[in-house]
């Protein structure tokens, strides 16, 4: 096996015409629905049902039907809310970030990418709502100058989240909106539905496909990105510090906010891989969503995984540096107290099973990629497990240790948020672009203009040499 | 006109005669004054000497962890570049022998290496498994082998290709550097937790090992983009274009965050809890005068390389670029100095002739080792498939 370094491979497999790509996007949002997604819906909005009469339970007889007891206070609520706005940073990650490092296989997957992150955060948010027990005051959380004289407590983290979290989602729909402009357009010049055609057209913004329309939108995709990518940083670090602020052994780390941006990371990119195994499957875009583009995806879990491992490591070793016995129980009960289960569950999914991705065989075969991203996120729903409730299990008073169960209502409101963010996942690929039209047509082969480095202005060239 | 072979079999480079003689000057000067220092006052050298070891160390680890990056990530803009990396990492075969002097001065620089303290304090000869000096000494000493082993293994194939051209070679280094970048992660750890964190026994950050990698990248990027424009001032890299020194600046503006990012984590983090065995760290570095040095790093080391990376002309003019990362490159020894030197003087800033001879040796030794290799190597990759494509980089 040998590669050629010296030639830029494209990130489309063939030379698809430009007429073949509209075609093939856009099939998906023209045709019906067959009995396959009717089948799938159905099984998303039943699991969602199961959550809404779980959620319904939660506020007819109060918190009491969850497992939350009393040193455990914060259960499954907080654990699924770190969990979904966990799988929501690959969104921004490959939409900004990769963007801002030129990365141009990251156009085959960003668009899927950003709908997955607003669907996941919008998940997400349901749980604090519900986890604070009375979600019709939750908008005192947004300092206002109200009649009440409520006013936010600043040094809060819960505070900073909401800051933290609704800007996420607000740059991250525009963001994603920005980049739907050319291919709502694209869909409203092929549509032949007139109620179709008029909301394409109202939310392609007159879009004409003009060299002007796009020199504005390349700069304000680019200050997008720009925005974007401190948020990706940001969202997570504040979730974070939801632990790592107080004093609670276990919690305070000074390492948590890199740890948590990394298997923030590491979820949604396994999340990502695993939906457009799928995706690429039923919708025939296995030369747009290339085995490549995959193996690239599966180093960057290896990569984020390896962090996290690294951190997991480094909690271990100053557990037992800092020499403070409280520090070192805490460390020594996850690994072999009663929750050990979990922890091993957490250390195999998350250290053990992205490392086999070093081997490019594994890289590049679809089923055993599948199960590992699964594994990813079972690992990772699973540390946020591990890191709530065994640090809270076990207190500073052992006489207040109290094991912590979930009940059948905890368990059907994390159906549910399967559910939710499922069903908005089917209806999304039915109805836009999964892929984006215009930028898989920026990296077609031959699309991009040849350079001539000798020829160029801006080279460093001392004029005396010009005839080299 | 492309890059052909013709021009590219350039060997020998002509450096001007006054950068070899500046940089055996500033080493002889040094030379000259520590050996004065270490007669004046033996342990502030000592710690002295730790800067400045730790801020070589921060620049050949940092520019071998940067070739190997290329290789991983496969990048291709740095390709024309890489060898400037390359030359930098030889300051890796120094440190073995800089780190002689801290071994026959630990008494001096660490407290955990005096037994007979350890042993009454029981928060201390807990650690002792880990902090005693047989161990540190094996600890480091590995980590200065298979650093010096990972330079041998990819900067030796590297060069190997300038003669055969061989694409095998590539293939080969992006193993060695996919292997490295674990090591990488565990060695740079091991250095900042013992050479670092170690001299306040007492404390402990799980950030520190992080927040040592985002000066070291700060570091190895400066010393990339001041060669890298001293060549072009030259008439060296006669084809790289405004587009590769905006990559060097977008990663020095990147870095300065990720740095900033770091420290705040750390800061914010132990502000919070308040716990007293975690705020005398901070609260050291805020005794006396060096309340001053603490403020005045947020400004030189995030304020003032933020604000002067920002706009898209600084990333791409030569002269601001150079300047700036001279300014980082400082920045980076001053934050190695507000992190070594209040173990030394607890009470307030130590500022003065000894704490430039140091550093003034040190750059004399880094002009000298790049200088040296440079001459005997090509100054750019002839024989890297890649560089064809590095050459034609566009944004």
């Amino acid at each position: 096996m040998s590669i050629d370094y010296s030639k830029e491979f494209s990130v489309i497999e063939g030379k698809p015409t430009l007429a073949e790509i509209n075609d093939l996007i856009a099939r998906p949002t023209e045709t019906r629905p067959d009995r396959g997604y009717y089948i799938a819906l159905t099984i998303t909005l039943s699991m969602l049902l199961i959550g809404i009469v779980c959620l319904g339970l939660t506020f007819y007889y109060g918190i009491g039907m969850w497992g939350n007891n009393q040193p455990v206070g914060w259960g499954f609520g907080i654990v699924n809310f770190v969990f979904w706005v966990g799988i929501g940073h690959a969104g921004t990650l490959i939409s900004a970030i990769l963007f801002l490092f030129r990365q141009k296989w990251r156009n085959g997957i960003a668009r899927f990418s950003e709908g997955m992150t607003i669907f996941a955060v919008m998940t997400a948010g349901i749980f604090p709502l519900i986890h604070v027990g009375r979600p019709w005051l939750a908008a005192y959380l947004f300092p206002y100058p109200n009649e009440h004289g409520i006013w936010v407590n600043f040094i809060s983290p819960l505070v900073w989240d909401v800051f933290a979290v609704s800007t996420y989602l607000t740059v991250s729909l525009i963001f994603w909106y920005v980049g739907l402009i050319p291919d709502l357009a694209s869909l409203r010049d092929r549509t032949t539905g007139k109620i179709k055609k008029l909301i394409y057209s109202v939310f392609s913004l007159g879009w004409r496909h003009s060299n002007r329309h796009w020199h504005h939108y390349e700069m304000v995709y680019l200050v997008l990105a720009g925005f974007a990518t401190p948020l990706v940083l940001s969202v997570h670090t504040i979730v974070s510090f939801d632990f790592a602020v107080s004093v609670l052994p276990g919690w305070h780390s000074t390492i948590f906010p890199p740890y948590f941006v990394a298997g923030a990371v590491f979820s949604g990119f396994a999340m990502v891989q695993n939906v457009l195994i799928v995706v690429r499957k039923i919708f025939h875009y296995e030369h747009i969503i290339t085995i490549d583009t995959l193996e690239k995806m599966n180093k960057i879990i290896l990569l984020t995984g390896s962090m996290v491992g690294y951190s997991y490591g480094m909690e271990f070793f100053i557990a037992w540096y800092s020499g403070n016995p409280v520090e070192q129980f805490v460390f020594i009960n996850r690994a072999f107290g009663p929750y050990a289960w979990a922890y091993w569950i957490m250390v195999t999914c998350n250290v053990i099973s992205p490392q086999l991705f070093w081997f490019k065989k594994i890289r590049r075969t679809i089923p055993v990629m599948f199960v590992i991203g699964v594994f990813v996120n079972v690992g990772m729903w699973f540390e946020r497990f591990v890191i709530v409730v065994s640090s809270l299990s076990r207190d500073f008073l052992p006489s207040s240790w109290r094991y912590f169960t979930p009940t059948p209502v905890d368990l059907g409101i994390l159906l549910g948020s399967f559910g939710f963010f499922f069903t908005w996942i089917l209806l999304f690929i039915k109805t836009l672009p999964v892929v984006s039209i215009a930028e898989i047509k920026g990296v077609i082969e031959g699309s991009q203009i040849e350079h001539h480095a000798a020829e160029d202005s801006t080279s460093f060239r001392p004029r005396q040499q010009e005839g080299m | 006109m492309s890059f052909n072979q013709e021009n590219l079999n350039y060997r020998i480079k002509e450096f001007p005669r006054s950068l070899n003689l500046l940089g055996w000057g500033l080493l002889a000067l040094g030379v000259l004054l520590i050996v004065v220092s270490f007669f004046v006052d033996r342990t502030r050298s000592s710690f002295n000497i730790l800067v400045s070891f730790m801020f070589l160390m921060s620049i050949g680890l940092g520019s071998l962890f940067l070739v190997a990056l290329e290789y991983v990530a496969g990048a291709v803009w740095s390709t024309p570049i890489r060898r400037v990396s390359e030359f930098f990492s030889t300051i890796l075969f120094v440190i073995p022998l800089l780190a002689i002097p801290l071994y026959f001065s630990m008494h001096e620089i660490f407290h955990w290496s005096h037994t007979e303290i350890v042993r009454q304090e029981p928060a201390l000869s807990s650690k002792s498994p880990y902090l005693n000096v047989p161990f540190f000494v094996i600890r480091t000493l590995v980590c200065f082998a298979v650093w010096l082993l990972f330079y041998l293994l990819i900067v030796r194939n590297s060069e190997k290709q300038d003669k055969l051209k061989d694409q095998a070679l590539t293939t080969r280094n992006i193993r060695f550097s996919a292997i490295f970048m674990p090591v990488f992660a565990i060695t740079i750890t091991l250095a900042a937790v013992d050479w670092m964190m170690s001299l306040e026994p007492h404390w402990f950050s799980t950030i520190f090992g992080v927040y040592y990698f985002a000066g070291t990248i700060l570091a190895a990027l400066a010393s990339a983009t001041i060669a890298v424009v001293f060549f072009i001032k030259r008439g060296y890299f006669t084809n790289l274009r405004e587009d590769h020194l905006y990559s060097l600046g977008a990663l020095l503006f990147a870095f300065v965050n990720f740095w900033a990012y770091i420290a705040f984590s750390q800061y914010l983090l132990i502000w919070y809890a308040n716990l007293p065995e975690e705020t005398t760290w901070f609260l050291l570095r805020w005794q006396g005068s060096w309340k001053i040095v603490s403020i005045a790093l947020i400004v030189i080391h995030f304020v003032i390389p933020y604000f002067g990376l920002l706009s898209q002309p600084s990333k791409m003019n030569p002269g601001r670029l150079l300047f700036m990362s001279v300014w980082i490159l400082f920045a980076h020894l001053f934050d190695l100095y507000w992190l070594i030197m209040p173990t030394f003087s607890r009470r307030g800033v130590v500022l003065g002739w000894m704490e430039f001879a140091f550093p003034i040796a040190a750059v004399g030794i880094v002009i000298i080792l790049f200088t040296l290799k440079a001459k005997n190597t090509n100054i750019v990759p002839i024989g890297d498939p890649k560089l064809q494509r590095g050459l034609d980089f566009r944004l």
